[in-house]
């Protein structure tokens, strides 16, 4: 073991000092040791193996720092307030035509600019908030079942990644209340990201895009949400469209109800093809009260969707996954 | 969950097509995923009478069968007496039978829709044709039971198809019951009936049984054992009750329709006893468990004595299953005296199990706090059809009359008797609610027009009691099982749902007609989008998440990240500070697919654990902008200012101002942590010096651990800080007289910053009072020198009058003088 440990002190100097230090695994030395092992009586072999383990281990970690030092000194300034190197010209920007935005960015954009026209101002969602806007002031009681559909995500502290852009339900509301209450309304829908910890596939990701609208006002009611969903989803896809609903359970809503569309022929469908797209509901009294509204005075609705379905419907992607994927051959399809 | 029509059809009258009746439900009451069609299952199963059956010599177990089928079967061999041979080896097996018989070509049912149907034919066996094969009640798929073949009783005709013995010409509903988590009566096919007629538009009537007034038939009043229930924790259960059972034929089968309808749901049959509870379940959503009414009297010192109580701490329970677990307060325990005997709800233990022993049981009947069950649930990983209807609600009311009829089934099926009285432990009987609500009210809320008649007729439909209290108002009586309806809402919800909500005129929401602006910020960032698709960018979104070693190759503190706690993928562990490392993953992947030239950027919020809470208490949420630009072939020019460039491109095009300054800090912040801050440089706001952001490449150590090309560089700003930068000038008039330019070479020290030459030569153009504009030009640096030229142009004019030569010198010789001082340069 004295061997090895002269060994050790030697090869450490010489990486310290060397400008090529991986040579030294290479010396003659260690590989001196290395053959030492079949001399040795099998008893002693295991605990020498082990040393020598060590060492190279050792021996390899200092080769790293040293890399990382030499490396380090080679790094050679720039003057970064310069418009362009010495000797060089201006650099040139990428051909224009490579140029793509992302279609879920896109469609955003015009989703909300649809119900910017239509008198909904547009805010985005929070991507970390709290059990308090994610469930507690949206009618879920402690443990209800319903939580269970959410399969949220949790830190350290207790804090969720919101599991739908309802998560600023209550913001809204409470932002609204003065204007309400000047004999105006709420008119607000919330867009981003929302998180479910499940596996993903084509069609399933932990990561995706909804987007919420509120409508309060004094005499909010079912027949004017159905009015209202219908004539976005028209104006989206520029045509007549049929409707119909299903009851649904939402615990923030009451009546709550899934909402679908017929098929459009823009996405090649056919009378009697119905798309789901939404959840909806007249917004449930307790979560009203919780933002400091008198239901008694005011009604609303709400509702929520994802925004990648439209997009794959739009385009005909096949795969939930390239949306978050980065790949060029993916994103440069939307040149 | 399976709904059997056939089931349903003992309840309700079924009116139409079972898919006009399925299309109906998914609008009114839940999606109904598929309509399962059991007929074609069966369609071939025939009952036949077994004539003859004889040894085969030389098997020890096959018999020579001859059949009648009552001569229905097509296309088949007979003997000269209109008989069919059929070679079956079941041990109990005799003549004058009514069994069974699945034809050639007939799939075995067991196997039906498998990927491996058996698809039965006429084949030798032992020198003799079998044709088909006469089949048990597992090769049925009806139960478990493979000891010998299913013998019917000897009423039924030969030929008459086993579809119409059992009812199984029947069509099964596959209900998506995740969105019927508040409806626990749904959860029971005789609740799920009277929404079916009801959605018909039809009145229903509950079975009689169950309504808990009805008194327990005479003969049942017993009082040979004593049983004593108590509820000590009454917020953990509304109501306990149990009776004890004598021993019955233990082993003795439920009827075969039973049995029948109980595997078609997915519940094996099992035994009468157990076949009754699963039976009662599926009927009402009310489970029942069951004890060894001995061994709990043993465990409780000679009396028995059933307490209901909270779990505690240290306390340990062997369940059915073979699991010992640990209780906690928040577990709600079954207790023979003061020995947990059951996980309430969820599953019995050991100790009081039913086995072949068994002399006497007890049956409970009762409910559970749900939220106490989900937790217990959640903590213990149970998963039954029990626990599944007990974390719905059941109302205490259907405990009785469930019981009741246990105690009458099992007598019925199993000869077992009643021994004990019904103990019952009901601190809080619930009360029945009444709700208050105007036939305007529902109106306004839904958009409609529907009259008091309707309402009414809607909510009597399903057994609710409605009252009218003059001028529109109504008071409705709600049923005991419908304990998800305590508010006017839960009313508007019944009228629109049963009367269909697709029949509600969709109209537009009124509001005033105040403009909606769009968002400044959301506007901003549509113009860095768009600049930088025009720069030839392209937009990535990238996950929020990311796995610990990103942040470690990065150069980023872990312990600044808010760490998820239940991924399900270990790539998904922190939440990411900055956008840059989720880019620098992109290039290599990119890269290796053959795209050589490219920019990534991502417009998306961040998360740090240093910016702290806002005032709602939850985390600081920082918007950012941040973009990778690659080449794999070496460009001229360091990578850096392709970056700067983009940035600049970026900032024109919203017209702003920012300034770059050597980064002089390194790796204190998680923005700057992967940049080699000899090669980049901070980007801050003009006005006040506020850091807007970080441009330029990467240390080696993250260019080695994230495989990128040798040219690349990148930036990332936060966004409302460059949002916030100051803008450039405004408009000034054109000058009608004509500008003078110059170019002014300086020769300046190779380590002289460019911007010094800049400052110097601005604050010298400060003091004149022409407009005024400097363009760099050149910048050159001789192989080895330690010195490099840098080449401005100055632009220069006047708006009164046309410049003359002195002029423009004097303007040159300040610039030249200022730089000199400056910087020591020298005018070349």
């Amino acid at each position: 073991m004295e061997i090895v440990n002269d060994v050790r002190d030697n090869l450490l100097a010489q990486i310290a000092a060397s400008d090529t230090p991986r040579d030294v695994l290479k010396s003659a030395n260690l590989k001196k040791l290395y053959s030492q092992i079949t001399t040795l009586p099998a008893a002693e072999r295991g605990a020498y193996g082990k040393t020598i383990n060590e060492l190279k281990l050792e021996l390899e970690a200092a080769i790293n720092l040293r890399e990382q030092v030499l490396d380090d000194a080679t790094v050679e300034p720039l003057d970064v307030t310069a418009p362009w190197d010495k000797n060089a010209s201006v650099a040139d920007l990428l051909p224009t035509e490579f140029g793509s935005q992302h279609p879920l960015t896109t469609e955003l954009d015009n989703i909300i600019d649809i119900f910017t026209r239509m008198g909904f101002e547009a805010i985005e969602s929070r991507q970390v908030d709290d059990d308090q806007h994610m469930f507690a002031t949206l009618n879920f009681h402690e443990n209800h079942p319903a939580r269970d559909g959410y399969d949220t995500f949790r830190t350290e502290e207790g804090f969720i990644p919101p599991a739908h852009t309802s998560t600023m339900q209550n913001r809204i509301l409470k932002a609204g209340k003065a204007k309400l209450e000047a004999g105006g309304q709420i008119a607000a829908i919330s867009y981003g990201r929302v998180y479910r910890n499940e596996d993903v596939d084509a069609t399933h990701e932990h990561t995706f895009y909804q987007c919420e609208g509120v409508f309060v006002s004094k005499g909010a009611n079912l027949g004017q949400m159905l009015g209202t969903l219908r004539s976005f989803f028209e104006t989206y896809y520029g045509q007549k469209l049929k409707i119909k609903t299903q009851p649904g359970y939402f615990p923030f809503v009451e009546p709550g109800l899934e909402f679908a569309i017929e098929k459009p022929a823009a996405l090649g469908g056919k009378p009697g093809e119905w798309l789901e797209m939404l959840g909806c509901g007249m917004i449930h009294p307790n979560v009203l009260k919780a933002a400091g509204i008198d239901p008694e005075v005011y009604r609303g609705f709400a509702w929520g969707g994802g925004v990648e379905r439209l997009v794959m419907l739009k385009y005909g992607i096949e795969d939930l996954r390239h949306f978050e994927s980065g790949k060029l051959a993916f994103l440069r399809k939307f040149l | 969950m399976i709904v059997s029509i056939n089931w349903l059809k003992q309840f309700t009258s079924i009116s139409m097509p079972i898919d006009q009746l399925a299309t109906l439900i998914g609008a009114r009451l839940v999606e109904i995923e598929e309509v399962i069609d059991l007929d074609a299952k069966y369609k071939d199963a025939l009952v036949v009478k077994v004539v003859s059956a004889s040894k085969i010599e030389g098997s020890d177990h096959l018999n020579l069968v001859m059949i009648d089928d009552g001569g229905v079967t097509a296309d088949i061999t007979r003997d000269d007496n209109n008989l069919i041979q059929v070679v079956c080896g079941a041990p109990n097996i005799q003549s004058n039978q009514t069994v069974v018989w699945l034809p050639p070509t007939s799939v075995v049912p067991k196997t039906y829709g498998t990927a491996e149907p058996f698809v039965l034919d006429s084949r030798q066996l032992r020198g003799y044709i079998s044709n088909g094969m006469i089949a048990s009640a597992n090769e049925l798929d009806l139960s478990d039971d493979h000891e010998g073949i299913l013998v019917l009783s000897d009423d039924i005709k030969a030929g008459t198809k086993l579809t119409a013995v059992l009812s199984l010409d029947d069509q099964l509903l596959d209900i998506e019951n995740k969105s019927l988590t508040h409806r626990p009566d749904c959860f029971g096919i005789i609740g799920f009936a009277r929404e079916v007629a009801a959605i018909q538009g039809q009145n229903f009537t509950t079975p009689e049984w169950l309504d808990s007034k009805t008194p327990l038939s005479e003969r049942m009043v017993a009082d040979e054992v004593k049983l004593e229930v108590a509820i000590d924790n009454p917020e953990m259960s509304e109501r306990y009750l149990a009776v004890v059972m004598s021993e019955g034929n233990g082993g003795r089968q439920s009827p075969i329709f039973i049995q029948s309808y109980l595997s078609r749901v997915g519940v094996r049959p099992i035994n009468a006893i157990v076949d009754v509870t699963n039976y009662l379940m599926m009927l009402t959503g009310q489970p029942l468990h069951a004890f060894d009414y001995d061994k709990v009297l043993e465990l409780s010192g000679g009396k028995a004595e059933i307490h209901v109580r909270a779990g505690q701490d240290g306390e340990e329970l062997l369940l059915l299953d073979g699991r010992t677990i640990k209780l906690t307060v928040d577990d709600i325990v079954i207790a023979a005296g003061d020995k947990a005997i059951a996980l309430a709800g969820a599953m019995g233990g050991q100790q009081t199990a039913i086995d072949a022993t068994t002399k006497r049981i007890i049956i409970e009947s009762a409910t559970f706090n749900l939220y106490n069950l989900r937790s217990t649930q959640m903590r213990h990983g149970i998963f039954s059809e029990a626990i599944t209807r007990f974390t719905k609600g059941q109302p205490a009311q259907l405990a009785l009359p469930v019981l009741k009829m246990a105690v009458q089934l099992m007598h019925d099926w199993s000869g077992a008797a009643l021994i004990s009285q019904i103990a019952e432990a009901y601190p809080n009987p619930s009360q029945e609610i009444k709700i208050d609500f105007t036939v305007d009210r529902i109106n306004q809320t839904l958009g409609s027009k529907y009259d008091e008649k309707t309402i009414t007729d809607t909510l009597t439909n399903v057994e609710f009691e409605v009252e009218s209290l003059g001028d529109g108002a109504l008071r409705a009586t709600v049923p005991y099982w419908r304990a998800d309806i305590h508010i006017v809402e839960d009313i508007v919800e019944e009228i629109g749902r049963l009367n269909g909500f697709d029949n509600v005129e969709p109209t537009l929401a009124e509001r005033d007609f105040t403009a909606v602006r769009p968002s400044t910020f959301d506007g901003f960032r549509g113009k860095v989008r768009d600049a930088l698709v025009r720069a030839g960018a392209n937009e990535v979104l990238t996950y929020s998440f990311i796995h610990g070693d990103i942040l470690r190759k990065s150069g980023q503190d872990l312990a600044n990240s808010y760490r998820i706690i239940n991924s399900i993928s270990p790539d998904l562990q922190y939440y990411r500070q900055t956008l840059t490392p989720s880019l620098l993953e992109l290039v290599h992947p990119n890269t290796k697919q053959g795209y050589a030239d490219f920019a990534l950027f991502e417009i998306n919020k961040t998360h740090q654990k240093q910016t702290g809470l806002t005032d709602e208490s939850v985390p600081v949420e920082t918007d950012m902008l941040a973009l990778v630009v690659s080449g794999k072939i070496k460009l001229p020019g360091a990578a850096y200012y392709r970056a700067k460039r983009l940035l600049d491109f970026v900032c024109s095009s919203l017209g702003v101002e920012v300034e770059y300054l050597p980064m002089t800090e390194t790796k204190e912040q998680a923005i700057s942590a992967p940049f080699e801050y000899r090669r980049s440089a901070m980007v801050v706001n003009k006005q006040s010096g506020a850091l807007i952001g970080v441009v330029g490449e990467y240390t080696k150590a993250v260019s080695k651990a994230f495989k990128l090309p040798d040219y690349i560089a990148g930036f990332e700003v936060y966004s409302r800080e460059l949002f916030a930068a100051p803008k450039l000038g405004g408009y000034k008039p054109l000058s009608r007289y004509p500008a003078s330019e110059r170019d002014i070479c300086f020769q300046v020290d190779a380590n002289t910053a460019y911007k010094s030459v800049i400052d110097a030569t601005n604050e010298a153009l400060s003091t004149i009072t022409l407009e005024t504009q400097v363009t760099p030009v050149d910048i050159y640096r001789a192989d080895g020198s330690t010195t490099k030229n840098i080449t401005i142009r100055v632009k220069l004019t006047a708006h009164d009058h046309t410049l003359i030569g002195d002029e423009v010198n004097q303007a040159v010789n300040k610039i030249a003088d200022a730089v000199k001082t400056a910087t020591g340069a020298k005018v070349i």
